[in-house]
Protein backbone atom coordinates (compact mmCIF):
# COMPACT_ATOMS: atom_id res chain seq x y z
CA UNK A 1 0.00 0.00 0.00
CA UNK A 2 1.22 3.44 -0.92
CA UNK A 3 2.21 5.38 2.20
CA UNK A 4 1.38 8.73 0.63
CA UNK A 5 -2.12 10.06 0.84
CA UNK A 6 -4.07 9.12 -2.30
CA UNK A 7 -5.15 12.36 -3.94
CA UNK A 8 -6.74 11.17 -7.17
CA UNK A 9 -10.53 10.97 -7.39
CA UNK A 10 -12.28 8.04 -5.76
CA UNK A 11 -15.68 6.58 -6.62
CA UNK A 12 -18.69 6.71 -4.36
CA UNK A 13 -19.52 3.19 -3.19
CA UNK A 14 -23.26 2.53 -2.98
CA UNK A 15 -25.21 -0.62 -2.08
CA UNK A 16 -25.62 -1.22 -5.83
CA UNK A 17 -21.92 -0.90 -6.66
CA UNK A 18 -20.42 -2.40 -3.48
CA UNK A 19 -20.01 -5.95 -4.87
CA UNK A 20 -17.89 -4.56 -7.68
CA UNK A 21 -15.66 -2.49 -5.41
CA UNK A 22 -15.42 -5.37 -2.91
CA UNK A 23 -14.13 -7.55 -5.73
CA UNK A 24 -11.52 -5.07 -6.93
CA UNK A 25 -10.27 -4.90 -3.34
CA UNK A 26 -9.67 -8.69 -3.63
CA UNK A 27 -8.00 -7.98 -7.01
CA UNK A 28 -10.74 -9.78 -8.86
CA UNK A 29 -12.98 -8.43 -11.58
CA UNK A 30 -16.67 -9.10 -10.94
CA UNK A 31 -19.42 -7.54 -13.06
CA UNK A 32 -23.16 -7.96 -13.36
CA UNK A 33 -24.59 -10.62 -15.64
CA UNK A 34 -28.23 -10.79 -16.68
CA UNK A 35 -29.88 -14.08 -15.71
CA UNK A 36 -32.43 -13.62 -18.44
CA UNK A 37 -30.37 -12.81 -21.55
CA UNK A 38 -26.92 -13.75 -20.29
CA UNK A 39 -25.27 -10.46 -21.19
CA UNK A 40 -22.44 -9.09 -19.06
CA UNK A 41 -23.08 -5.51 -17.88
CA UNK A 42 -20.55 -2.78 -17.13
CA UNK A 43 -20.80 -0.40 -15.24
CA UNK A 44 -23.28 -1.51 -12.51
CA UNK A 45 -26.88 -0.88 -13.52
CA UNK A 46 -30.32 -1.05 -11.91
CA UNK A 47 -31.57 -3.55 -14.48
CA UNK A 48 -30.33 -5.23 -17.62
CA UNK A 49 -30.08 -2.42 -20.20
CA UNK A 50 -30.38 -5.01 -22.98
CA UNK A 51 -33.58 -6.83 -21.99
CA UNK A 52 -34.95 -5.00 -18.95
CA UNK A 53 -34.69 -7.91 -16.56
CA UNK A 54 -34.05 -7.05 -12.91
CA UNK A 55 -32.63 -10.54 -12.32
CA UNK A 56 -28.93 -9.72 -12.25
CA UNK A 57 -26.10 -11.68 -10.66
CA UNK A 58 -22.47 -10.85 -10.02
CA UNK A 59 -20.09 -12.94 -12.10
CA UNK A 60 -16.30 -13.22 -11.98
CA UNK A 61 -14.78 -12.52 -15.39
CA UNK A 62 -11.41 -13.19 -17.00
CA UNK A 63 -10.06 -9.65 -16.87
CA UNK A 64 -8.76 -10.15 -20.41
CA UNK A 65 -9.57 -7.85 -23.28
CA UNK A 66 -8.48 -6.20 -26.50
CA UNK A 67 -7.67 -2.52 -27.07
CA UNK A 68 -10.39 -0.93 -29.26
CA UNK A 69 -8.93 2.60 -29.25
CA UNK A 70 -6.22 4.37 -27.27
CA UNK A 71 -5.06 7.93 -26.70
CA UNK A 72 -2.09 9.50 -24.97
CA UNK A 73 -3.27 11.91 -22.30
CA UNK A 74 -1.05 14.99 -22.26
CA UNK A 75 -2.84 17.47 -20.02
CA UNK A 76 -5.03 17.44 -16.93
CA UNK A 77 -8.48 18.94 -17.51
CA UNK A 78 -11.80 18.10 -15.92
CA UNK A 79 -10.07 15.83 -13.43
CA UNK A 80 -7.85 16.06 -10.37
CA UNK A 81 -4.48 17.84 -10.70
CA UNK A 82 -3.06 14.78 -8.95
CA UNK A 83 -3.03 13.02 -12.33
CA UNK A 84 -0.35 15.47 -13.44
CA UNK A 85 2.47 13.35 -12.02
CA UNK A 86 1.48 10.44 -14.30
CA UNK A 87 1.53 12.40 -17.57
CA UNK A 88 1.80 11.39 -20.32
CA UNK A 89 -0.23 8.20 -19.99
CA UNK A 90 -2.50 6.03 -22.09
CA UNK A 91 -6.27 5.88 -21.83
CA UNK A 92 -7.91 3.06 -23.75
CA UNK A 93 -11.27 1.61 -24.57
CA UNK A 94 -10.91 -2.11 -23.92
CA UNK A 95 -13.39 -4.66 -25.25
CA UNK A 96 -13.43 -7.42 -22.67
CA UNK A 97 -13.59 -11.07 -23.73
CA UNK A 98 -17.03 -11.47 -22.13
CA UNK A 99 -18.50 -8.80 -24.43
CA UNK A 100 -18.51 -5.60 -22.41
CA UNK A 101 -16.47 -2.43 -22.78
CA UNK A 102 -14.35 -0.61 -20.16
CA UNK A 103 -12.25 2.54 -20.05
CA UNK A 104 -8.95 2.49 -18.26
CA UNK A 105 -5.28 3.39 -18.23
CA UNK A 106 -2.83 1.07 -19.95
CA UNK A 107 0.47 0.99 -18.10
CA UNK A 108 3.78 -0.95 -18.23
CA UNK A 109 4.07 0.02 -21.90
CA UNK A 110 5.10 3.22 -23.66
CA UNK A 111 2.07 5.20 -24.84
CA UNK A 112 3.22 5.05 -28.48
CA UNK A 113 3.40 1.26 -28.28
CA UNK A 114 -0.26 0.78 -27.30
CA UNK A 115 -2.06 -0.34 -30.46
CA UNK A 116 -5.57 -1.25 -31.45
CA UNK A 117 -5.91 -5.01 -31.17
CA UNK A 118 -3.33 -5.31 -28.36
CA UNK A 119 -4.29 -7.95 -25.80
CA UNK A 120 -4.40 -6.60 -22.27
CA UNK A 121 -5.22 -7.88 -18.82
CA UNK A 122 -6.68 -6.06 -15.89
CA UNK A 123 -4.91 -5.58 -12.59
CA UNK A 124 -5.59 -3.36 -9.63
CA UNK A 125 -3.98 -0.40 -7.97
CA UNK A 126 -4.70 -0.19 -4.26
CA UNK A 127 -5.70 3.43 -3.82
CA UNK A 128 -6.98 3.30 -0.24
CA UNK A 129 -7.93 0.63 2.31
CA UNK A 130 -11.35 0.46 0.67
CA UNK A 131 -10.78 1.09 -3.02
CA UNK A 132 -8.65 -0.58 -5.68
CA UNK A 133 -8.80 0.92 -9.18
CA UNK A 134 -8.73 -1.34 -12.26
CA UNK A 135 -5.85 -0.69 -14.67
CA UNK A 136 -4.74 -2.51 -17.82
CA UNK A 137 -1.33 -3.81 -18.85
CA UNK A 138 -0.16 -5.80 -21.87
CA UNK A 139 -0.95 -9.48 -21.46
CA UNK A 140 2.57 -10.64 -22.25
CA UNK A 141 4.12 -8.35 -19.64
CA UNK A 142 2.75 -10.28 -16.68
CA UNK A 143 4.57 -9.53 -13.45
CA UNK B 1 -45.10 17.62 -43.73
CA UNK B 2 -43.35 20.25 -41.63
CA UNK B 3 -43.52 24.00 -41.98
CA UNK B 4 -46.31 24.66 -39.49
CA UNK B 5 -43.90 26.14 -36.93
CA UNK B 6 -41.66 29.17 -37.45
CA UNK B 7 -38.91 31.13 -35.75
CA UNK B 8 -39.89 34.81 -35.60
CA UNK B 9 -37.18 36.37 -33.49
CA UNK B 10 -33.57 35.75 -32.51
CA UNK B 11 -31.17 37.22 -30.01
CA UNK B 12 -27.50 36.68 -29.29
CA UNK B 13 -25.43 38.46 -26.66
CA UNK B 14 -21.71 39.17 -27.00
CA UNK B 15 -19.52 36.45 -25.51
CA UNK B 16 -17.03 36.72 -22.68
CA UNK B 17 -14.58 34.50 -20.86
CA UNK B 18 -14.90 36.71 -17.78
CA UNK B 19 -11.26 37.74 -17.97
CA UNK B 20 -11.60 40.84 -15.86
CA UNK B 21 -8.01 41.93 -16.42
CA UNK B 22 -8.67 42.05 -20.16
CA UNK B 23 -11.75 44.18 -19.59
CA UNK B 24 -14.23 41.41 -20.29
CA UNK B 25 -17.63 41.55 -18.64
CA UNK B 26 -18.63 39.16 -15.86
CA UNK B 27 -22.29 38.16 -15.83
CA UNK B 28 -24.33 35.29 -14.45
CA UNK B 29 -26.26 32.70 -16.45
CA UNK B 30 -29.46 34.42 -15.37
CA UNK B 31 -28.30 37.81 -16.62
CA UNK B 32 -27.37 36.31 -19.98
CA UNK B 33 -30.73 34.55 -20.17
CA UNK B 34 -32.53 37.87 -19.62
CA UNK B 35 -30.28 39.74 -22.05
CA UNK B 36 -30.74 37.19 -24.83
CA UNK B 37 -34.51 37.04 -24.24
CA UNK B 38 -34.82 40.82 -24.49
CA UNK B 39 -32.88 40.81 -27.79
CA UNK B 40 -35.14 38.10 -29.27
CA UNK B 41 -38.31 39.88 -28.12
CA UNK B 42 -37.10 43.13 -29.66
CA UNK B 43 -36.19 41.34 -32.90
CA UNK B 44 -39.71 39.88 -33.17
CA UNK B 45 -41.59 42.99 -32.10
CA UNK B 46 -43.04 41.24 -29.06
CA UNK B 47 -42.82 42.30 -25.43
CA UNK B 48 -42.23 40.38 -22.24
CA UNK B 49 -45.91 40.85 -21.39
CA UNK B 50 -46.91 39.14 -24.65
CA UNK B 51 -45.28 36.01 -23.28
CA UNK B 52 -47.62 35.77 -20.26
CA UNK B 53 -49.54 32.51 -20.53
CA UNK B 54 -47.30 31.32 -23.37
CA UNK B 55 -44.34 28.94 -23.36
CA UNK B 56 -40.85 29.42 -21.97
CA UNK B 57 -37.96 27.04 -22.65
CA UNK B 58 -34.73 27.35 -20.69
CA UNK B 59 -31.55 25.34 -20.60
CA UNK B 60 -30.33 23.74 -17.39
CA UNK B 61 -27.47 25.94 -16.38
CA UNK B 62 -24.43 24.04 -15.24
CA UNK B 63 -24.58 26.01 -12.03
CA UNK B 64 -24.35 23.73 -8.98
CA UNK B 65 -27.56 24.62 -7.18
CA UNK B 66 -29.88 24.39 -10.15
CA UNK B 67 -32.36 21.81 -8.93
CA UNK B 68 -35.28 24.13 -9.71
CA UNK B 69 -33.50 26.25 -12.30
CA UNK B 70 -36.56 26.88 -14.49
CA UNK B 71 -38.61 28.00 -11.48
CA UNK B 72 -35.79 30.27 -10.36
CA UNK B 73 -35.70 31.85 -13.81
CA UNK B 74 -39.46 32.51 -14.00
CA UNK B 75 -39.50 34.02 -10.52
CA UNK B 76 -36.36 36.08 -10.84
CA UNK B 77 -37.19 37.36 -14.33
CA UNK B 78 -40.93 37.65 -13.72
CA UNK B 79 -42.10 35.38 -16.51
CA UNK B 80 -45.60 33.88 -16.22
CA UNK B 81 -45.56 31.03 -18.72
CA UNK B 82 -48.26 28.40 -19.00
CA UNK B 83 -45.80 25.91 -20.45
CA UNK B 84 -42.34 25.72 -18.92
CA UNK B 85 -39.68 23.54 -20.55
CA UNK B 86 -36.18 22.89 -19.32
CA UNK B 87 -33.48 21.06 -21.23
CA UNK B 88 -30.98 18.76 -19.58
CA UNK B 89 -29.83 17.34 -22.90
CA UNK B 90 -26.43 19.04 -23.24
CA UNK B 91 -25.66 19.76 -26.89
CA UNK B 92 -29.13 18.75 -28.07
CA UNK B 93 -30.94 21.23 -25.79
CA UNK B 94 -32.09 23.41 -28.69
CA UNK B 95 -33.30 20.63 -30.97
CA UNK B 96 -35.01 18.66 -28.19
CA UNK B 97 -36.80 21.71 -26.78
CA UNK B 98 -37.91 22.77 -30.27
CA UNK B 99 -39.47 19.34 -30.80
CA UNK B 100 -41.25 19.58 -27.44
CA UNK B 101 -42.39 23.14 -28.10
CA UNK B 102 -43.61 22.24 -31.59
CA UNK B 103 -45.85 19.56 -30.08
CA UNK B 104 -47.35 22.08 -27.63
CA UNK B 105 -47.83 24.69 -30.38
CA UNK B 106 -49.48 22.17 -32.73
CA UNK B 107 -51.74 20.95 -29.91
CA UNK B 108 -52.94 24.52 -29.39
CA UNK B 109 -51.71 24.75 -25.82
CA UNK B 110 -49.78 27.98 -26.50
CA UNK B 111 -49.20 30.35 -29.43
CA UNK B 112 -45.60 31.29 -28.67
CA UNK B 113 -42.62 29.67 -27.00
CA UNK B 114 -39.71 31.86 -25.99
CA UNK B 115 -36.41 29.99 -25.93
CA UNK B 116 -34.00 31.69 -23.54
CA UNK B 117 -30.60 30.05 -23.30
CA UNK B 118 -27.92 31.56 -21.12
CA UNK B 119 -24.97 30.09 -19.31
CA UNK B 120 -21.79 31.22 -17.60
CA UNK B 121 -19.40 28.29 -17.56
CA UNK B 122 -16.45 30.65 -17.01
CA UNK B 123 -17.91 32.33 -13.94
CA UNK B 124 -16.99 33.24 -11.37
CA UNK B 125 -13.27 32.78 -11.88
CA UNK B 126 -11.92 30.05 -9.60
CA UNK B 127 -15.38 28.94 -8.58
CA UNK B 128 -16.30 26.71 -11.46
CA UNK B 129 -18.85 24.13 -10.43
CA UNK B 130 -17.97 20.46 -10.56
CA UNK B 131 -19.90 19.89 -13.75
CA UNK B 132 -20.30 16.23 -14.40
CA UNK B 133 -22.48 13.18 -14.02
CA UNK B 134 -22.49 10.00 -12.01
CA UNK B 135 -20.76 7.60 -14.40
CA UNK B 136 -17.98 10.09 -14.93
CA UNK B 137 -17.48 10.52 -11.18
CA UNK B 138 -17.42 6.78 -10.47
CA UNK B 139 -15.98 5.12 -13.57
CA UNK B 140 -14.08 7.76 -15.47
CA UNK B 141 -12.31 10.28 -13.22
CA UNK B 142 -10.94 7.63 -10.82
CA UNK B 143 -9.78 5.67 -13.88
CA UNK B 144 -7.76 8.63 -15.20
CA UNK B 145 -10.04 9.94 -17.96
CA UNK B 146 -10.06 13.67 -18.75
CA UNK B 147 -13.75 13.79 -19.57
CA UNK B 148 -14.59 15.28 -22.96
CA UNK B 149 -10.94 15.42 -23.98
CA UNK B 150 -10.35 11.68 -23.59
CA UNK B 151 -13.61 10.65 -25.24
CA UNK B 152 -13.25 13.00 -28.21
CA UNK B 153 -9.66 11.85 -28.70
CA UNK B 154 -10.69 8.18 -28.62
CA UNK B 155 -13.36 8.74 -31.30
CA UNK B 156 -10.84 10.52 -33.53
CA UNK B 157 -8.20 7.82 -32.93
CA UNK B 158 -10.63 5.08 -33.89
CA UNK B 159 -11.58 6.96 -37.04
CA UNK B 160 -7.92 7.43 -37.97
CA UNK B 161 -7.18 3.76 -37.26
CA UNK B 162 -10.08 2.40 -39.29
CA UNK B 163 -10.03 4.81 -42.21
CA UNK B 164 -6.63 6.46 -42.38
CA UNK B 165 -8.09 9.86 -41.54
CA UNK B 166 -5.33 12.45 -41.16
CA UNK B 167 -4.73 15.32 -38.76
CA UNK B 168 -4.95 17.67 -41.72
CA UNK B 169 -8.55 16.56 -42.33
CA UNK B 170 -9.55 17.67 -38.85
CA UNK B 171 -7.37 20.73 -39.37
CA UNK B 172 -9.28 21.75 -42.49
CA UNK B 173 -12.47 21.92 -40.41
CA UNK B 174 -10.79 23.97 -37.66
CA UNK B 175 -9.15 26.37 -40.12
CA UNK B 176 -12.36 26.89 -42.12
CA UNK B 177 -14.41 27.53 -39.00
CA UNK B 178 -11.85 30.05 -37.79
CA UNK B 179 -12.13 31.86 -41.11
CA UNK B 180 -15.90 31.99 -40.52
CA UNK B 181 -15.46 33.30 -36.98
CA UNK B 182 -13.28 36.11 -38.31
CA UNK B 183 -16.20 37.16 -40.54
CA UNK B 184 -18.71 36.90 -37.67
CA UNK B 185 -18.74 40.09 -35.57
CA UNK B 186 -20.18 38.20 -32.60
CA UNK B 187 -17.71 35.29 -32.55
CA UNK B 188 -15.31 35.17 -29.61
CA UNK B 189 -12.11 34.12 -31.40
CA UNK B 190 -10.78 36.39 -34.14
CA UNK B 191 -7.11 35.37 -34.33
CA UNK B 192 -6.18 34.12 -37.81
CA UNK B 193 -5.28 30.43 -38.05
CA UNK B 194 -3.42 28.59 -40.82
CA UNK B 195 -3.02 24.84 -41.22
CA UNK B 196 0.52 25.31 -39.92
CA UNK B 197 -0.81 27.06 -36.81
CA UNK B 198 -3.24 24.19 -36.35
CA UNK B 199 -0.55 21.52 -36.70
CA UNK B 200 1.66 23.39 -34.23
CA UNK B 201 -1.09 23.77 -31.65
CA UNK B 202 -0.95 21.91 -28.38
CA UNK B 203 -2.09 18.28 -28.28
CA UNK B 204 -4.42 17.67 -25.34
CA UNK B 205 -4.84 13.94 -25.91
CA UNK B 206 -3.66 12.39 -29.18
CA UNK B 207 -4.77 13.41 -31.75
CA UNK B 208 -7.09 16.04 -30.20
CA UNK B 209 -5.52 19.49 -30.29
CA UNK B 210 -6.49 22.66 -28.54
CA UNK B 211 -7.74 23.96 -31.90
CA UNK B 212 -9.93 20.88 -32.38
CA UNK B 213 -11.88 21.60 -29.22
CA UNK B 214 -14.84 23.67 -28.18
CA UNK B 215 -14.10 26.92 -26.39
CA UNK B 216 -16.24 27.67 -23.34
CA UNK B 217 -17.61 31.20 -23.17
CA UNK B 218 -20.26 32.97 -21.15
CA UNK B 219 -23.19 34.19 -23.17
CA UNK B 220 -26.82 33.86 -24.11
CA UNK B 221 -28.92 33.12 -27.16
CA UNK B 222 -32.67 33.20 -27.59
CA UNK B 223 -35.34 32.69 -30.21
CA UNK B 224 -39.12 32.67 -30.46
CA UNK B 225 -41.27 29.94 -31.98
CA UNK B 226 -44.83 30.38 -33.15
CA UNK B 227 -47.45 28.75 -35.36
CA UNK B 228 -47.55 29.31 -39.09
CA UNK B 229 -50.79 31.34 -38.71
CA UNK B 230 -48.98 33.97 -36.62
CA UNK B 231 -45.63 33.80 -38.36
CA UNK B 232 -46.14 36.75 -40.72
CA UNK B 233 -47.17 39.18 -37.97
CA UNK B 234 -43.59 39.95 -36.96
CA UNK B 235 -40.87 42.37 -37.88
CA UNK B 236 -38.62 39.92 -39.75
CA UNK B 237 -39.28 37.19 -42.27
CA UNK B 238 -40.23 33.97 -40.47
CA UNK B 239 -37.94 30.96 -40.80
CA UNK B 240 -39.88 27.71 -40.92
CA UNK B 241 -39.09 24.44 -39.23
CA UNK B 242 -39.60 21.92 -41.99
CA UNK B 243 -38.53 18.77 -40.24
CA UNK B 244 -36.88 17.33 -37.18
CA UNK B 245 -35.47 14.08 -35.89
CA UNK B 246 -34.28 12.86 -32.50
CA UNK B 247 -32.67 9.66 -31.27
CA UNK B 248 -31.34 8.66 -27.88
CA UNK B 249 -28.86 6.00 -26.83
CA UNK B 250 -28.09 5.24 -30.46
CA UNK B 251 -25.58 2.47 -31.01
CA UNK B 252 -24.23 1.42 -34.39
CA UNK B 253 -23.70 -2.34 -34.18
CA UNK B 254 -23.67 -4.38 -30.97
CA UNK B 255 -25.22 -2.17 -28.25
CA UNK B 256 -22.52 -3.25 -25.79
CA UNK B 257 -19.64 -2.78 -28.26
CA UNK B 258 -20.84 -0.09 -30.66
CA UNK B 259 -18.87 1.65 -33.40
CA UNK B 260 -17.86 4.94 -31.73
CA UNK B 261 -17.29 6.66 -35.09
CA UNK B 262 -21.00 6.78 -35.97
CA UNK B 263 -23.32 9.35 -34.37
CA UNK B 264 -27.10 9.26 -33.90
CA UNK B 265 -27.26 12.13 -36.39
CA UNK B 266 -27.31 9.31 -38.96
CA UNK B 267 -30.87 8.57 -37.83
CA UNK B 268 -31.92 12.07 -36.77
CA UNK B 269 -30.85 13.72 -40.04
CA UNK B 270 -32.53 11.01 -42.12
CA UNK B 271 -35.78 11.45 -40.17
CA UNK B 272 -35.67 15.24 -40.38
CA UNK B 273 -35.09 15.17 -44.16
CA UNK B 274 -37.94 12.68 -44.58
CA UNK B 275 -40.27 14.91 -42.56
CA UNK B 276 -39.28 17.90 -44.68
CA UNK B 277 -39.71 15.82 -47.85
CA UNK B 278 -36.35 16.91 -49.22
CA UNK B 279 -33.08 15.22 -50.14
CA UNK B 280 -29.77 16.23 -48.58
CA UNK B 281 -28.68 17.70 -51.91
CA UNK B 282 -31.22 20.51 -51.33
CA UNK B 283 -29.37 21.69 -48.21
CA UNK B 284 -27.62 25.02 -48.72
CA UNK B 285 -25.59 24.75 -45.51
CA UNK B 286 -24.99 22.64 -42.42
CA UNK B 287 -24.73 23.96 -38.88
CA UNK B 288 -23.28 20.85 -37.21
CA UNK B 289 -22.75 20.45 -33.51
CA UNK B 290 -19.00 20.78 -33.10
CA UNK B 291 -17.67 20.30 -29.61
CA UNK B 292 -14.68 18.90 -31.54
CA UNK B 293 -13.68 18.76 -35.20
CA UNK B 294 -14.03 14.97 -35.32
CA UNK B 295 -17.74 15.29 -34.54
CA UNK B 296 -18.18 17.46 -37.65
CA UNK B 297 -16.34 14.95 -39.82
CA UNK B 298 -18.39 12.02 -38.49
CA UNK B 299 -21.67 13.86 -39.03
CA UNK B 300 -20.84 14.75 -42.65
CA UNK B 301 -20.53 10.98 -43.19
CA UNK B 302 -23.60 10.16 -41.11
CA UNK B 303 -25.83 12.58 -43.04
CA UNK B 304 -24.67 10.75 -46.15
CA UNK B 305 -22.55 13.25 -48.05
CA UNK B 306 -20.00 10.44 -48.32
CA UNK B 307 -19.64 6.88 -47.04
CA UNK B 308 -18.54 6.16 -43.49
CA UNK B 309 -14.77 6.50 -43.40
CA UNK B 310 -14.51 8.82 -46.41
CA UNK B 311 -15.10 12.00 -44.41
CA UNK B 312 -11.43 12.91 -44.34
CA UNK B 313 -11.05 12.74 -48.09
CA UNK B 314 -14.42 14.47 -48.56
CA UNK B 315 -13.43 17.39 -46.38
CA UNK B 316 -10.06 17.62 -48.12
CA UNK B 317 -11.68 17.80 -51.56
CA UNK B 318 -14.70 19.97 -50.68
CA UNK B 319 -14.89 23.68 -50.03
CA UNK B 320 -16.79 23.73 -46.72
CA UNK B 321 -16.51 27.49 -46.34
CA UNK B 322 -19.49 29.83 -46.72
CA UNK B 323 -18.48 30.28 -50.39
CA UNK B 324 -18.19 26.57 -51.03
CA UNK B 325 -20.31 23.73 -52.32
CA UNK B 326 -21.17 22.55 -48.81
CA UNK B 327 -20.90 25.39 -46.28
CA UNK B 328 -20.39 24.07 -42.73
CA UNK B 329 -20.59 26.01 -39.46
CA UNK B 330 -20.64 29.39 -41.12
CA UNK B 331 -20.49 31.39 -37.89
CA UNK B 332 -17.37 29.67 -36.57
CA UNK B 333 -19.14 26.96 -34.57
CA UNK B 334 -18.47 26.19 -30.94
CA UNK B 335 -14.77 25.81 -31.74
CA UNK B 336 -14.27 29.43 -32.80
CA UNK B 337 -17.54 31.24 -32.08
CA UNK B 338 -17.42 29.79 -28.56
CA UNK B 339 -19.67 27.46 -26.57
CA UNK B 340 -21.94 29.26 -24.10
CA UNK B 341 -22.20 26.26 -21.76
CA UNK B 342 -25.52 24.49 -21.96
CA UNK B 343 -26.89 27.00 -24.48
CA UNK B 344 -24.41 25.44 -26.93
CA UNK B 345 -27.01 24.11 -29.38
CA UNK B 346 -28.63 27.55 -29.66
CA UNK B 347 -25.54 28.79 -31.52
CA UNK B 348 -26.31 26.58 -34.53
CA UNK B 349 -30.00 27.57 -34.63
CA UNK B 350 -29.33 31.31 -34.46
CA UNK B 351 -26.63 31.13 -37.16
CA UNK B 352 -29.00 29.14 -39.40
CA UNK B 353 -31.72 31.78 -39.00
CA UNK B 354 -29.26 34.58 -39.80
CA UNK B 355 -28.18 32.75 -42.97
CA UNK B 356 -31.76 32.10 -44.09
CA UNK B 357 -32.78 35.71 -43.43
CA UNK B 358 -29.80 36.90 -45.41
CA UNK B 359 -28.37 38.64 -42.35
CA UNK B 360 -25.00 36.87 -42.29
CA UNK B 361 -23.14 39.80 -43.85
CA UNK B 362 -19.62 38.94 -45.05
CA UNK B 363 -20.14 35.23 -44.46
CA UNK B 364 -23.55 35.01 -46.18
CA UNK B 365 -24.17 31.77 -48.09
CA UNK B 366 -25.39 32.96 -51.46
CA UNK B 367 -29.10 32.28 -51.93
CA UNK B 368 -29.46 30.16 -48.80
CA UNK B 369 -33.02 28.78 -48.61
CA UNK B 370 -32.79 25.52 -46.66
CA UNK B 371 -30.31 24.42 -44.01
CA UNK B 372 -29.70 21.66 -41.50
CA UNK B 373 -28.92 22.15 -37.82
CA UNK B 374 -27.71 19.26 -35.67
CA UNK B 375 -27.22 18.63 -31.97
CA UNK B 376 -25.13 16.07 -30.12
CA UNK B 377 -25.32 15.79 -26.35
CA UNK B 378 -24.18 13.71 -23.39
CA UNK B 379 -20.96 11.82 -24.05
CA UNK B 380 -21.92 8.22 -23.46
CA UNK B 381 -19.84 5.59 -21.67
CA UNK B 382 -18.12 3.32 -24.18
CA UNK B 383 -20.08 4.75 -27.06
CA UNK B 384 -20.62 8.03 -28.86
CA UNK B 385 -23.18 10.66 -27.82
CA UNK B 386 -26.33 9.59 -25.97
CA UNK B 387 -28.44 12.38 -27.51
CA UNK B 388 -28.63 13.30 -31.18
CA UNK B 389 -30.99 15.54 -33.08
CA UNK B 390 -31.43 17.38 -36.37
CA UNK B 391 -33.63 20.18 -37.69
CA UNK B 392 -34.37 21.34 -41.19
CA UNK B 393 -35.02 25.09 -41.47
CA UNK B 394 -36.24 26.91 -44.54
CA UNK B 395 -37.45 30.27 -45.80
CA UNK B 396 -40.80 28.87 -46.99
CA UNK B 397 -43.28 26.64 -45.13
ZN1 LIG C 1 -30.81 -9.06 -20.04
Amino acid sequence: MNERKYEKPLPEVTPLTKPFWDSTKRHELVVQRCKSCGRYIWYPKAWCPFCGSRELEWAKVSGLGTVYAATTTRIVAGNSPAWGEELPYTIAIVDMDEGFRMYGRVVDVKPEEVEVGMRVEIYFEDATEEIAIPIFRPLEKKK
Amino acid sequence: MGGDIAIVGIGETPYSRARVKKGEIVMSAEEYTAWAASLALEDSGLTKGDMDGQGLAVVGSEWPHSEIWSAEIVQNLGFKPKLLLRGDFGGTNAVELIVQAAAALKAGMVDYVLFAGGDSPMLPPGENPNRTWRYELDYMRPFGLMGFISLAALMMQRHMYLYGTKQEHFGKIAVTQREHARLNPNAYVKTPMTMEDYLNSRILSDPLRMFDSTLFVNGGLAFILTKKELADKHAKNPIYILGYGLVHNYAEGDPALPDITTTGVKVAARDSLEMACISREKLDFLQLYDDFTGAVLMQIEDIGFCNKGEGGKFVEQTDISYRGTLPVNTGGGLISNGQPGMAAGFVQVVEAVKQLRGEAMNRQVNGARIGLVSGLGALAYGSNFANAGALILGVEP
